[in-house]
């Protein structure tokens, strides 16, 4: 998976992959972030979404799974920078509005804490 | 190819099998050189991008669900009326989709449930039949004429 970037500052991670999310990488993707979330710590998880050329439907419920992780245990949950192909997937199913987009670099930078 | 413009009637249909093993990697694979070999006929890039999802949708079902996980036959047959419109048959011979077949899209908290409604969305008829053994999703989706090569 040298396709995946996890970043973390403070008590957020971002996490970036370059590739397909499609059924053939979504296990691998949920297994890689569970074992950083069992850090009690991570108070917020935000999602790269640039470099993704092609989401299916095993895509949006990794995507629902973390947020329902996140959200029910009272943090945050975050997709950024969403690709073409992914805002397509998700304005399929109507989830554009489900999540929390940060839409710009300012929003973005405010939740990871840099500059 | 294996056969094209074969009925009378039909001289502008052509049509093309590809066949794989239903397993993750190979899947994906079958959809795109599908679309690779559409591409010689459409010049459009959001028709392209429909039917990639069309197409990787179903064959993530057969993988999912058809042989229980493990691997088995999958096909898709193609059949295009150049200017008009594409047909795909996506088939196993596992144990097919059982009563509960969901064409609506599930609440926004479900993790999965939405690969059919996804390709409701993107065409113009979606059926699930099963018929001679065969487990088929069948696809129409008309194309308007601009978005075709000249």
């Amino acid at each position: 998976m040298e396709k995946l970037t996890l970043t973390r500052t403070n008590s957020t991670i971002l996490l970036k992959y370059a590739g397909e999310i499609t059924l053939e990488i979504t296990g691998d993707l949920k297994r890689r972030l569970d074992a950083e979330l069992t850090d009690g710590d991570v108070h917020a998880v935000v999602i790269d979404l640039s470099e993704v050329p092609f989401m299916d439907s095993s895509g949006i419920g990794f995507l629902v799974s973390i947020n329902t992780r996140m959200r029910s245990s009272g943090r945050s949950f975050f997709l950024c920078r969403l690709s073409r192909a992914v805002e397509k997937t998700l304005g399929l199913v109507q989830l554009l509005g489900f999540f929390q987009i940060l839409t710009d670099e300012k929003a973005l930078a405010a939740v990871c804490g840099q500059a | 190819m294996e056969d094209r413009g074969d009925s009378v009637g039909e001289e502008a249909v052509i049509r093309k099998v590809f066949r794989t093993i239903s397993h993750p990697g190979d899947s994906r694979q079958l959809a795109k050189d599908v679309v690779r070999f559409l591409s010689q006929s459409l010049d459009d890039p959001d028709t392209l991008s429909d039917l990639d999802i069309i197409l990787t949708e179903a064959c993530a079902n057969v993988c999912r669900h058809a042989y229980e996980g493990a691997p088995g036959d999958l096909e898709v047959r193609l059949r295009l009326e150049f200017g008009q419109w594409v047909e795909l048959e996506i088939v196993d011979w596992g144990k097919g989709f059982g009563p509960e077949v969901r064409f609506e899209n599930p609440g926004p908290e479900s993790e999965g449930g939405r690969g059919l409604y996804i390709m409701c969305m993107l065409a113009n008829s979606c059926q699930v039949r099963h018929q001679d053994g065969e487990n088929v999703v069948f696809i129409h989706k008309d194309i308007g004429q601009s978005r075709w090569k000249s």
